[in-house]
């Protein structure tokens, strides 16, 4: 029986089936095609969350070795993995409501994310000073650009100087939003030629044959 | 070895990073403590999304979504203190769900700190007019399910208790949901879009942070999103059109200076980039070909 789930051909067929069922309720209206769409896609979402327990063997074992070789900042992966088993262990043993684990969210974990995501303004600042150099024409157009939604973006400037919003709008709203769209676009485009590939057999090193693609 | 002479050109080019980071420092922490009420404008954008709070009535439905981290919260919490006043102002039924583990810690720090005297003003109570469900809207799965089958899928809220007999016996499917508020850090959760917004033509209002805000501009472009509100400074505009003065009017003061302070700082750099350091690189490039 083995032979059948090692066979290519079989799962490329089950690639392809599993397909079609998510691709064609977008352009006919099946509802049995519908459900079936419905149930694989919350399949493969319960299926994604035993990721979770990787992520966490992993994340001990890497720490576990960074303490033992007592290599740079081995101290703070001791404070990190007695964090993680605190919050595993309360999580399973009083559930996600108890004071003491709302304790640990509210003046463990909420504290520490406001502390990292609040110190990258000060390196975000510091580099924004920094790259705005005027080396060349295209660098100048930039930092035009950049100083100018700068300027509209403080909220004083708009009270006193109304007339730079439509520069600035149109910046952030047409050109911003255009290369935005492009960026998406390049990514959606790969993507589709990806699945392609995969469909048709030529990219199947994500189902672990490797070598074995075509051209 | 004499002491080198003072440059300030050179200065200029070469000044060492802390500087910034001290200025930006006293620059945000004076105006919190001596606030200076700066004016400030409406965007155009905060304006439509107030326009958008409009359209309810009392007693819609609207879904709660907090896509956010606590991180987050700290961007978004003008735009969701004030639009949630709004909310509790004009008896609009609430339903949150929470995108992410630290979700946790904003229902304490925003219902349980932030609005509770707002919500007591109001009779705002849990269960008649708001429910929480909890961690309810983790990914795209869950959201399809929520919006194709409400009651099936879901049966109790965030303690365990039963949400029967409460407004959400409305909901059926994502076409008995008035509006979408939305408040996230990213991407959010697309199935919102993928699965309501575009199956049922549920309106759908954000709060984005700054970063994000091209993604949602895109989006907001296409008529996905209806509404949208921009970071700190969208939060701070909507305290002033729903008349509820908050946090965000007293950030604005810190994010003027600290817009001004950076680009004064690009003006130095670039002073001394033509003043010294392009003369350095240029006079080293002579004195190689020699």
């Amino acid at each position: 029986m083995s032979w059948f789930f090692k066979s290519k051909q079989v799962n490329l067929a089950i690639l392809v089936a599993s397909f079609m069922m998510g691709f064609v309720p977008y352009f006919l209206e099946v509802p049995q095609v519908y459900g079936f769409a419905n149930t694989l896609t919350m399949v493969s979402a319960v299926v994604g969350q035993f990721a979770i327990v990787i992520a966490i063997y992993s994340q001990y074992r890497r720490s576990l070795r960074f303490i033992s070789e007592r290599r740079k900042g081995w101290v703070y992966n001791i404070y990190l993995l007695v964090l993680m088993s605190v919050m595993i262990l309360m999580g399973f043993l009083v559930g996600e409501h108890h004071a003491s684990y709302m304790w640990l969210v509210n003046s463990i974990v909420a504290p520490c994310s406001s502390v990292v995501y609040g110190i990258l303004a000060f390196y975000m600042f510091s580099a924004g000073a920094r790259a705005f150099r005027a080396r060349s024409l295209k660098a100048a157009l930039l930092i035009i650009a950049g100083i100018t939604v700068l300027l509209y973006q403080a909220p004083l400037t708009g009270a006193y100087f109304p007339g730079i919003s439509p520069y600035a709008v149109f910046l952030t709203e047409k050109v911003g939003m255009s290369l935005n769209r492009m960026f998406s676009i390049a990514i959606i485009t790969g993507a589709i030629m990806l699945n392609v590939r995969m469909l048709t057999g030529r990219e199947l090193a994500f189902m672990g044959f490797v070598g074995e693609e075509g051209s | 070895m004499g002491k080198e002479d003072f440059n300030l050109l050179k200065w200029m080019a070469t000044y060492d990073k802390r500087w910034t980071y001290l200025l930006l420092f006293i620059l945000v922490l004076l105006p919190m403590i001596y606030p200076i009420g700066m004016p400030i404008s409406v965007s155009e954008l905060t304006k439509e999304y107030y326009e958008q709070l409009e359209t309810l009535e009392e007693g819609d439905i609207v879904l709660d979504s907090w896509s956010t981290e606590y991180s987050g919260y700290m961007e978004l919490k003008p735009g969701m203190i004030s639009s949630h006043k709004y909310f509790i102002k004009n008896g609009i039924k609430l339903f949150i769900c929470l995108g992410h583990p630290e979700g946790l810690a904003l229902v304490q720090a925003l219902l349980d700190e932030e609005l509770k005297s707002y919500m007591e003003k109001y009779d705002y109570t849990y269960g008649e007019d708001y429910i929480i469900l909890g961690t309810a809207l983790p990914n795209q799965a869950a959201t399809l399910a929520m919006a194709t089958d409400f009651q099936g899928s879901v049966k109790v809220d965030w303690k365990g208790d039963s949400i029967q007999g409460t407004f959400l016996d409305r909901i059926e499917t994502g076409a008995d949901i008035d509006m979408i508020s939305d408040y996230t850090t990213g991407a959010g959760n697309p199935g919102l879009i993928n699965h309501i917004v575009l199956t049922f033509g549920t309106p759908m209002i954000q709060n984005q942070i700054g970063v994000s805000l091209p993604g949602s501009l895109a989006n907001k472009d296409a008529g996905l999103i209806t509404g949208l509100l921009a970071s700190t400074r969208g939060g701070s505009e909507l305290e002033l059109l729903v008349n509820e003065p908050g946090p965000g009017l007293i950030a604005m003061d810190a994010f003027t200076l600290g817009h001004y302070l950076l680009i004064i700082f690009i003006v130095i750099g670039n002073i001394g980039y033509f003043g010294w350091a392009k003369r350095v690189s240029e006079e080293r490039e002579r004195t190689t070909i020699r």
